[in-house]
């Protein structure tokens, strides 16, 4: 097991140490967009674990009122030029 | 989003968020100016606060109870000092008379339809995220290192004519000049300048067999700043309907607007995607930035 690691790491620092590969990569994030690379790019920029989507944000002052009258809870109003969850 | 990729991205104030507090995200620059119900709720919290002047920008953190009684104001967005006053202000609620009080469930008496932008009715809702793939220095500085990962998100809006256009096969010049000019943008490190018709110098996206290709090429008179993309991406339709409309736009981008500072130097690589909302996302049901204030003029219908 232990030597199969190290082949592992051997084999991923010389991919990383490899001028030719890393130029290869390097190409593909900044050449022509391809229709394999429109998959993976779009696979990536739809993370599924951001935390702060995982939070029941409100998006109405009116219905957290209503919630914190009911829950007994005290209402965290993020308040921003633009709105939080989009803009930027 | 240097916000939702700190402050909202710590375990414990995640917790907090979802447990003990009810959470609520507003684009403040409305509610104060709203002549209704809620607007009034919103003025008579902040107006407690530093910011009461309503002309200007209130924005920042309010804990406030249901009656809207505020028991904090902050606008410091360092994630360790948000955490220790709302479990400070969290103990003080818990320990008042509020905490056990009750209190009424506010109806709204008055809405002002200026501030409650909806999508078009038939039309589409579509997430667009942008992110840099490239260029930029390496940096020791936690905040610079969230803006230089941070990945933007907005909401592209349809009409009905133009979602009934795609079904058909063809991308009208309108969502076209509409994806251009507000959604191919650097919105990563802040609310981005959108593009005038000038600056729109082409836009070409089709639809041949299912595939979306197209070009796109962007830029500010002076060449201050511009945007040289590809497009690429798939569409499916269903018994009249648009069932899978997932794109991306990547190429160089250059510049940089008043609050988006700190860019890559020169060109970098830039990728913009685009899908449909399936209302899953509480984000979701955010207007598009462009259509702030705009809604008409954005849509065009």
């Amino acid at each position: 097991m232990l030597r199969l690691r190290a082949w592992i790491s051997v084999g991923v620092l010389m991919i990383c140490a490899n001028p030719l590969l890393a130029d290869e990569a390097d190409a593909k994030r900044n050449g022509p967009l391809t229709h394999a690379e429109f998959l993976e790019l779009h696979k990536e920029l739809q993370p599924a674990d951001e935390p702060w989507r995982t939070i029941p944000w409100k998006i109405a002052l009116l219905d957290a009122q209503r919630s914190a009258a009911e829950l007994k809870q005290p209402i965290f109003i993020w308040a921003m030029d633009g709105h939080p969850l989009g803009c930027t | 989003m240097l916000d939702r990729e700190s402050t909202f991205a710590q375990p414990e104030i995640v917790k907090l968020l979802k447990t003990s507090f009810v959470p609520v995200a507003i684009d403040q620059a409305y509610q104060r100016r709203q002549q209704d119900t809620e607007g009034d709720f919103y003025r008579k919290i902040a107006g407690q606060g530093p910011r009461s002047n309503f002309n200007g920008t209130t924005q920042g953190f309010y804990i406030a109870t249901a009656s809207g009684k505020l028991l904090l104001y902050n606008n410091n967005r360092d994630p360790e000092k948000v955490l220790r006053l709302m479990q400070q202000k969290l103990a003080e609620f818990k320990a008042s008379g509020e905490a056990g009080a009750d209190t009424a469930g506010i109806k709204a008496s008055k809405v002002d339809e200026r501030y409650q932008p909806k999508p078009p009715v038939g039309g589409l809702v579509v997430r667009v995220r942008a992110k840099v793939l490239d260029g930029y220095e390496p940096t020791l500085d936690p905040w610079q290192r969230i803006f230089q990962t941070s990945m933007s998100r907005d909401n592209l809006w349809l009409s009905k004519a133009e979602h009934d256009a795609l079904v058909g096969g063809t991308i009208p010049q309108s969502l076209q000049q509409r994806i251009a000019m507000y959604h191919l943008v650097d919105n990563t490190r802040g609310e981005p300048p959108m593009w005038n018709e000038k600056e729109l110098r082409k836009i070409d996206m089709k639809i041949t067999d299912g595939k979306i290709s197209g070009v796109a090429h962007l830029q500010a008179a002076k060449s201050e700043r511009g945007f040289e993309a590809n497009i690429v991406g798939e569409i499916e339709t269903k018994d009249g309907k648009v069932t899978r409309l997932d794109f991306v736009a990547k190429g160089d981008f250059w510049g940089e607007g008043q609050f988006t500072k700190n860019a890559p130097k020169g060109r970098f690589p830039l990728a913009v995607s685009f899908t449909i909302a399936d209302g899953t996302d509480v984000a979701d049901q955010i207007p598009p930035q462009a259509s702030r204030g705009w809604v008409r003029g954005y849509i065009q219908e």
